[in-house]
């Protein structure tokens, strides 16, 4: 398959000879051409869309606060958090976790459903991807600003110096940043391995000496050439192998955190799968938040049709179900377990000072995605956008009422209390900030669904391959 | 136009690149899957898996040769070791110098205070001392700091301006020649009360020459009501010396002779708290560590607000102020006192009190004593002689001597006024214009004189006293109003003398030269008196005082004391002697003869003091920063106070059924709750119609109708600690308290509860025990019946091995600790258990044996060289037995003396960051009839039903416990660190590396007993330069974002165990060939401090040491053992010997 070398840029919507795509995941009547100028022209050619500018003025507004709050926190230290004995792990732990569960979707997207022959995944896996990477690095900045001392945050890696300095390897913190580290870079590979088509795509259709230049670098050459696209495909491939066990393996080694931990109620096996639907279920929720905007802002319906919504709201109930079991599980374990510090520990979640946390958390998490089972409301982009906020707060709660336990753990005479200060708040607004100014910019410079499996995508009979090359058109 | 479509549905090619192709066959699709065969490729890379690792491992290497150091010079500096080595002092070796820390009522406390390179870094007990014994208390261990504080006054002063102290002599000398014609008529000297013989001696000398002149002695809380009642009774003012070893039986009347407050406190609590210590393992018993449970004293406790004496009582009646006197009637009564009737007014449950009461004191005779507390009227001491003398205890329990402080000669007694009536006649003289000169030294009328006085105002009043001179340590309120200021010497850098509450004389020597050069105390005295010579000359009988050094002058002292004895030898080397020991040799005070106790004053109406109607308050001193004097000491106003566990400030405290009346509660913050934070309402308080706006604290077993409100806070200028950003910390009681309120207040309006809230920085305010029964506790009877009751976990019993796994098991062992025929109790013991549990071990053994092994857990004792390192290294441990901690807290003090733990602020404590190593836990409950049940924060006691426990507040007990590392052999905090900042040591210690740390703080989450601390900003003050000079140079001062913990004082381990390798020859080697380190000789902070001697450190591999012995005790038991932890640190279960015939609830 070669890429589209043409500059001639059509009307935007599909030309109306086609029927509908038999499995309703490209809406219109698209070929070859009108699909990569409908996405090209986005970085290429259009004007930029006000609802852009507010999004990206949002984003670096709450980026400059972040930095200003980081500023501040590597001169004075993490005191100005609301941390304290015994609650030494506070926001920074609750927002790392958050990202890092958010950041799960992207590649559970482009790996797990490519695996699995779910055509759906291909004009929502390029954001999502990106998505990905944000979150991740939104995520990866907390557990380092949140260390006491942030100057030696390479002393966790296994760096070979001279003074002797090696990771304890005990530590699931240690696991986290060879998780977090490994699910970033193979994350990073993946999606830029999945670009390179369409950057060529880019460069060749660009419109500016610049952008010709620019694409053409990252490009690295691509020709199109039967070679690239073996190697491409077979990369490609291999890489979504990789990163499948890493959806679950980053997940799971985050929740040995809490898991290896003794703190009453930490310490359960219930953990891993727990957190990874958790994570699922927050991803899910956060490609709703941005594929809903996305589709708006760039009359992007013929991509990202009611059959992704559909399809997403999907994954979420089956996760968020998965999740909820979760709850019930550490309930049913605490109380069975007859320790008297799990029991008194979990009727301190439910009915101490945090209560209302937890309850929110199940509000959130259990009760409102129930609206789901409505396929209507899986389609309604505002009632799902209303869903999806929920199991964000919901899930940005669950890890909030499971860092809170420290409050009330084994030895009442150190029992407290945490508050978050304005720092904290302006960390997490901050760390949105990061995430939104990526993502706007990402939107602005990169095609933000991929060209090039949407061609793959295409019927045969509109110069497709019906489905992915990688794929369906695989041996 | 669209493409054609081919058969298949796929658009037909527009070119083709061979026929194949265009015939689309099966052979051509063949062909295009294969045209790139499997993967051959690869392996003609040019660059080859080899020749990539090899030039990754190459660069690598290169980077690190970049970050060699070795390349660099080490420092800049060049140090140079001192060209001669001044005597005696080796670097890095300390010295201890024996001194005596003056104290309330200038009562000594001798000290040995540890010197490094020449600056005094901590106190320590002096085990020669008769109240100290080797122990110090809260305000001698924290005295070191200030002599560094940074806000000490640094000058002298003229009008706040910097001037010399030969201008301010020269001003003295200007008014004394005004007043040579008055005979001194205008002079006025008030001081606190002083025991030393120099400085009185030097004050008298001064009144001598100026026949007019009058001597004013003031301190706030005095000891006038004993003197009164002793003059009285006895027609002598004698002082009492108790002599609680012999005690069985004790009553405590509104007294916490076992706190700080009391200076004898150190030696009192030792002896009393022996006979509380149960011990049932034959060689303790044979040391006279402790007695068995049978022999248990017993302390009955009738006091108004909760205190470490009524913490640790038996039986603790809540009883307003002023009802102790009829109390005290009652019981005198009872008892068949002549001339005493009972009065009738008593509360029902104080009447149900005084027969079991009545007949146990009786039943004890000789063995059984009364003690009254200083704030209670002279009728109440009075009484309690009288009952003394008829239980025996006169001569038994309770001695008399002379009294400590130097009683003033003939010619000059009549005109030393003491107390609130000295201060009034001279505010009285003020006003009238005829005082000309007033000298205070190191008094703070201003702060603290009685409200009604207005002393102050008087003070300031448009130079009516022409000359007002202040001397002290800082530039306080008093300076202020002052027109000249002497900036004084502390204690620990200059000379003088001081008697402590026996009368044993101790010879104060400095540690360090005068830090800002101020004066000492008998120098500013000699200075008087020898100006005074200058103008009124020198008459017979007269001592001439040339020089006014005052080593000079304690030594001239000293040496009359000396010709008058009949002492062998020279002075000089006796002088020495005394200096070094810290105690001049037969300088008690010479024992008193008492008659039989008169009791005539007791109907004197001024005796009783005034009465009391309606709501009542309370004064007393601050048991941190006592009068006010420690308020600039950030280590005391950090420490948690004992019962309420306040920082920082001072509350009027209330019982919870006054706070309901009032409308007060108590509510905790989100930010630290009830680690740190407390919200407080305030009400005002009226007393007299004198105000003050108080936050009302509530603290359940405070008497009803009361409230108590401590003095010393409220300081409007004493510096950074006292009044931090200007503003006074606290609430000033003094306010408040009249002449005739100097202890009780009656008629005190207490408004409804404002709706101002104030903060209150409260740690562990969290007060049950939730049934996790951290403190383990049964009573005498209890203990009888269930031995191994401590041994029952409240989650599971796994503890119950691990315990006994750290104490040597082997048969011979336990027949050497218990005697030649073997345990008494012996183990695994298989009686019932009563309480919640009631499974049997049999049923926990399978359990048990299965939690151990299922453990991620290396298994502690590593091997080490191929050892089990439990037998080849020592084994440190350490055993605390709360049956004797009184929660005065001197450990804590000691610890943060000993290992430079910072001081972080009243903001920073509300927020849960204090930094304490050592904290003391302390409990409520209300003990059940069973065995550790625990009606308050129980299982089983609802949250309502709690409530109306704490409203009847009669029957709550308290309960101390020490809480610090507990050097876990399987320690929670070392797995989870990512960098391997917290290790373990061969000897078992958890060790902290905190240049390693680089503050995840996992290990404080997986910590269960939260003891470790986080240094969440920077706590440490690198930037004042003589706070710099407190810190001990064995202990790292840690950096902001690093973790700390108890190290069981880690640095006394290794001195100890350098100077045992350094002796190698001369010592015995213990089983592992090593040199033996004698167990005592490793003696941490906190257990040298601890007056009561609760703590017991020592090698557990040691079959000799105290801390197995301890061990070994069937009450012995692990904190959260059952979490797998294996704590190296054990507790001994709390042992009450409680009155069976008392009533139920009491």
């Amino acid at each position: 398959m070669a890429t589209v070398t043409e500059t001639t840029h059509g009307p935007h919507e599909g030309n109306g000879q086609y029927p509908p795509h038999p499995e309703g995941v490209i809406g219109g009547s698209h070929d070859l051409r009108t699909l990569g100028d409908k996405i090209a022209t986005v970085v290429t050619e259009d004007e930029t869309p006000r609802g852009w500018w507010i999004w990206f003025a949002l984003g670096f507004g709450l980026l400059n606060g972040l930095g200003i709050a980081l500023l501040y926190l590597f001169y004075a230290g993490v005191g100005i958090w609301g941390i304290n004995q015994p609650v030494a792990w506070g926001f920074a732990i609750v927002n790392f976790v958050w990202w890092i569960g958010i950041g799960h979707a992207g590649t559970l997207i482009s790996a797990i459903l490519l695996l699995m022959h779910q055509k759906w995944r291909t004009s929502i896996n390029r954001f999502a991807e990106a998505m990905t990477l944000f979150a991740v690095a939104c995520a990866g900045m907390f557990p380092l600003i949140h260390m006491g001392r942030p100057w030696l945050f390479y002393w966790l890696y296994p760096v070979p110096v001279n003074f002797g300095m090696w990771p304890q390897f005990r530590s699931p913190l240690t696991w986290d940043v060879f998780a977090v580290t490994t699910y970033f870079t193979v994350s990073l590979v993946f999606w830029y391995v999945g670009l390179i088509p369409d950057l060529a795509a880019l460069r060749d259709v660009g419109r500016t000496r610049l952008q010709r230049t620019v694409y053409g670098i990252f490009a690295l050459g691509w020709r199109g050439s039967a070679w690239h696209w073996r190697r491409y495909e077979k990369l490609y491939l291999c890489l979504a192998g990789l990163g499948t066990p890493l959806v679950f393996s980053v997940h799971t080694v985050v929740s040995f955190d809490f898991a290896v931990a003794i703190v009453p109620l930490w310490h359960a096996t219930i953990f891993p799968p727990f957190f990874v639907a958790g994570a699922i279920f927050s991803g899910f929720a956060m490609v709703i938040w941005l594929a809903i905007p996305l589709r708006r802002i760039y009359k992007m319906h013929d991509f990202i049709t009611d059959k992704h919504l559909d399809a997403s709201a999907k994954v979420m109930l089956g996760t968020g179900m998965l999740v909820c079991y979760g709850y019930f599980c550490e309930l049913w374990m605490a109380i069975y377990s007859h320790s008297i510090y799990e029991v008194q520990t979990s009727m301190e979640r439910m009915f101490g000072p945090y209560g209302w946390s937890y309850w929110a958390l199940l509000t959130c998490n259990l009760v409102i995605p129930q609206l789901l089972w409505i396929p209507r409301l899986r389609v309604n982009e505002f009632a799902l956008f209303a869903i999806a906020t929920f199991v964000q707060i919901g899930m940005w709660f669950e890890r909030y009422v499971i860092v809170i336990t420290l409050t009330r753990d084994q030895l009442p005479s150190s029992w407290g209390r945490y508050a978050p200060t304005a720092w904290d708040w302006l960390t997490l607004a901050g760390s949105f900030g990061l995430f939104l100014t990526a993502f706007t910019l990402f939107v602005r410079f990169l095609p933000m669904i991929s060209i090039t499996e949407m061609r793959e995508l295409l019927p045969a009979r509109q110069g497709g391959r019906d489905g992915h090359s990688v794929m369906e058109n695989a041996k | 136009m669209p493409p054609e479509l081919d058969s298949t549905g796929r658009p037909e090619p527009e070119m083709w690149q061979s026929v194949e192709q265009w015939l689309d066959s099966d052979r051509f699709r063949e062909l295009m899957r294969d045209e790139f065969p499997e993967d051959a490729a690869e392996w003609l890379d040019p660059i080859s898996r080899r020749k990539f690792l090899t030039l990754m491992g190459a660069s690598a290497a290169l980077a690190g040769a970049g970050c060699n150091p070795s390349v660099r010079p080490a420092s800049p500096r060049t140090v140079v070791p001192y060209v001669q080595q001044p005597e005696q002092i080796v670097p890095n070796v300390p010295l201890f110098f024996a001194t005596a820390m003056p104290q309330a009522g200038g009562v000594g406390l001798g000290v040995l205070v540890r010197s490094h390179e020449g600056r005094p870094t901590k106190v320590e007990g002096n085990p020669g001392h008769p109240a100290s014994l080797g122990a110090a208390n809260i305000y001698a261990l924290g005295s070191v700091l200030g002599v560094y504080d940074p806000d000490r006054s640094k000058e002298c002063l003229n009008r706040n301006v910097g001037t010399s102290i030969d201008r301010v002599l020269d001003a003295l000398r200007d008014e004394l020649g005004q007043q040579r014609d008055k005979q001194g008529a205008g002079i006025r000297v008030v001081t606190g009360p002083t025991t030393s013989p120099t400085f009185a001696g030097l004050v008298a000398e001064f009144l001598g020459r100026f026949k007019q002149a009058k001597w004013v002695k003031y301190e706030p809380f005095g000891t006038a009501n004993a003197s009164r009642a002793a003059a009285a009774g006895f027609g002598q003012p004698v002082n009492a010396v108790y002599h609680f070893d012999k005690v069985k039986v004790a009553l405590a009347l509104d007294s916490d002779f076992l706190a700080a407050s009391n200076p004898a406190d150190v030696r009192y609590a030792r002896q009393f708290m022996a006979n509380r210590k149960v011990r049932e393992v034959e060689a303790s018993l044979n040391l006279k560590d402790g007695v068995g449970a049978k022999a248990l004293n017993r302390l009955y406790a009738v006091e108004s607000m909760p205190t470490s004496t009524g913490g640790v009582a038996d039986h603790r009646l809540p009883l307003k102020p002023s009802q102790v006197e009829a109390f005290a009637r009652a019981l005198a009564a009872k008892l068949g006192v002549a001339g005493v009737t009972a009065p009738t007014n008593l509360p029902d449950l104080a009447k149900q009190w005084i027969d079991p009461l009545a007949a146990d004191l009786t039943a004890n005779k000789g063995t059984a004593v009364v003690v009254v507390g200083d704030t209670q009227p002279p009728a109440v001491h009075l009484l309690a002689h009288a009952i003394n003398e008829k239980l025996g205890a006169i001569g038994q329990t309770v001695t008399f001597t002379e009294p400590v402080e130097p009683q003033p000669a003939e010619a000059v007694a009549g005109r030393v006024k003491a107390g609130a009536a000295g201060l009034a006649e001279l505010t009285a003289e003020m006003k009238a214009g005829q005082v000309d000169l007033v000298l205070f030294v190191e008094v703070n009328p201003a702060f603290d004189a009685p409200a009604e006085l207005e002393f102050a105002q008087a003070l300031s009043a448009a130079d009516k006293v022409r000359t007002r001179i202040h001397y002290g340590l800082y530039q306080d309120e008093t300076a202020a109003l002052c027109n000249w200021h002497i900036n004084a010497a502390h204690y620990l850098e200059t000379w003088g003398d001081v008697r402590t509450f026996d009368g044993t004389a101790t010879i104060q020597q400095p540690l360090i030269a005068p830090l800002y050069g101020g004066k000492a105390p008998v120098e500013l005295a000699a200075e008087l008196v020898r100006v005074a010579s200058g103008i009124m000359g020198t008459a017979a009988g007269q001592s001439e005082v040339n020089q006014t050094e005052a080593l000079e002058l304690v030594k001239a002292t000293w040496r009359k004391v000396y010709d008058a004895g009949s002492k062998s030898g020279e002075f000089d080397g006796w002088w020495q002697q005394a200096i070094k020991n810290g105690v001049v040799p037969d300088s008690a005070a010479k024992p008193a003869t008492v008659g039989a106790v008169k009791l005539d004053a007791l109907s004197d109406k001024a005796f009783t003091g005034p009465e009391i109607k309606g709501l009542e308050i309370q004064f007393r001193p601050d048991p941190t920063v006592y009068d006010g004097r420690f308020a600039n000491n950030g280590w005391l106003q950090e420490l948690p106070k004992p019962i309420t566990k306040l920082t920082w400030d001072n509350a009027a405290i209330v019982s919870p059924k006054m706070a309901a009346a009032l409308g007060c509660g108590i509510s905790y913050p989100w930010t630290g709750g009830e680690n740190g934070n407390t919200e407080a309402d305030t009400v005002e308080l009226k007393l007299d119609g004198r105000t003050l706006t108080a936050a009302v604290l509530i603290v359940p077993g405070h008497a009803d109708d009361c409230v108590t409100l401590h003095g010393g806070y409220g300081r409007e200028r004493s510096g950074r600690s006292g009044t931090p950003d200007g503003k006074p910390a606290g609430f000033n009681a003094y306010k408040l308290r009249a002449s005739d309120s100097q202890s009780i207040g009656g008629d005190l309006t207490a408004s409804q509860a404002t709706g101002t809230k104030y903060q209150l920085a409260c740690t562990n305010s969290y007060a049950f025990m939730e049934s996790r029964r951290p403190v383990r506790h049964a009573t005498a009877e209890q203990f009888a019946k269930h031995h191994d009751f401590a041994q029952l976990p409240p989650a599971s019993a796994a503890e119950y091995k691990d315990i006994r796994a750290l104490t040597p098991g082997t048969q011979e062992d336990w027949e050497r600790l218990y005697g030649p025929d073997g345990p008494k109790y012996p183990y695994p013991h298989d009686d019932h258990h009563g309480g919640e549990k009631k499974d049997d071990h049999a049923h926990h053994g399978p359990h048990d044996s299965r939690i151990i092994p299922l453990s991620l857990y290396p298994d502690y004792p590593q091997q080490v060289k191929g050892q089990e390192a439990n037998k080849s290294y020592r084994r440190w441990g350490m055993a605390v037995d709360l049956g004797a901690c009184t929660g005065c807290s001197a450990c804590v003090i000691a610890c943060v003396s000993e290992n430079n733990t910072p001081v972080v602020g009243k903001n920073q404590v509300s927020r849960g960051r204090a930094m304490h190593w050592l904290r003391i836990d302390r409990y409520f409950s209300i003990p059940g009839t069973e065995v550790m049940s625990d009606e308050l924060g129980g299982r089983q006691t609802r949250w309502s039903g709690r409530e109306e426990q704490v409203q009847r507040s009669a029957a709550i007990r308290t309960h101390f416990q020490p809480m610090m590392c507990v050097h876990c052999e399987k320690a929670p905090c070392e797995v989870v660190c990512p960098v391997g900042a917290t290790v373990h040591s061969a000897d078992g210690l958890n060790d902290m590396v905190y240049n390693r740390c680089v503050g995840t703080r996992y290990c404080s989450n997986n910590c269960p007993y939260k003891v470790r601390r986080f240094n969440f900003l920077q706590f440490t003050d690198y930037s004042t330069g003589s706070l710099k000079l407190v810190n001990n140079p064995e202990v790292t001062v840690r950096q902001r974002g690093v973790m700390e913990k108890c190290t069981y004082c880690v640095q006394r381990i290794r001195n100890a165990e350098i100077e045992a390798e350094r002796e190698f020859q001369t010592r015995p080697k213990d089983a592992n060939g090593r040199p033996k380190i004698f167990d005592g000789e490793v003696v941490t902070a906190c257990q040298a401090a601890c007056p009561t001697g609760a703590i017991a450190f020592g090698d557990v591999n040691d079959p000799q040491s105290q801390v197995l012995r301890w061990k070994a005790e069937p009450h012995s038991y692990g904190v959260l053992a059952e979490q797998n932890t294996m704590p190296r640190t054990s507790w001994l279960a709390q042992i009450r010997n409680p009155n069976p015939a008392m009533p139920k609830g009491a």
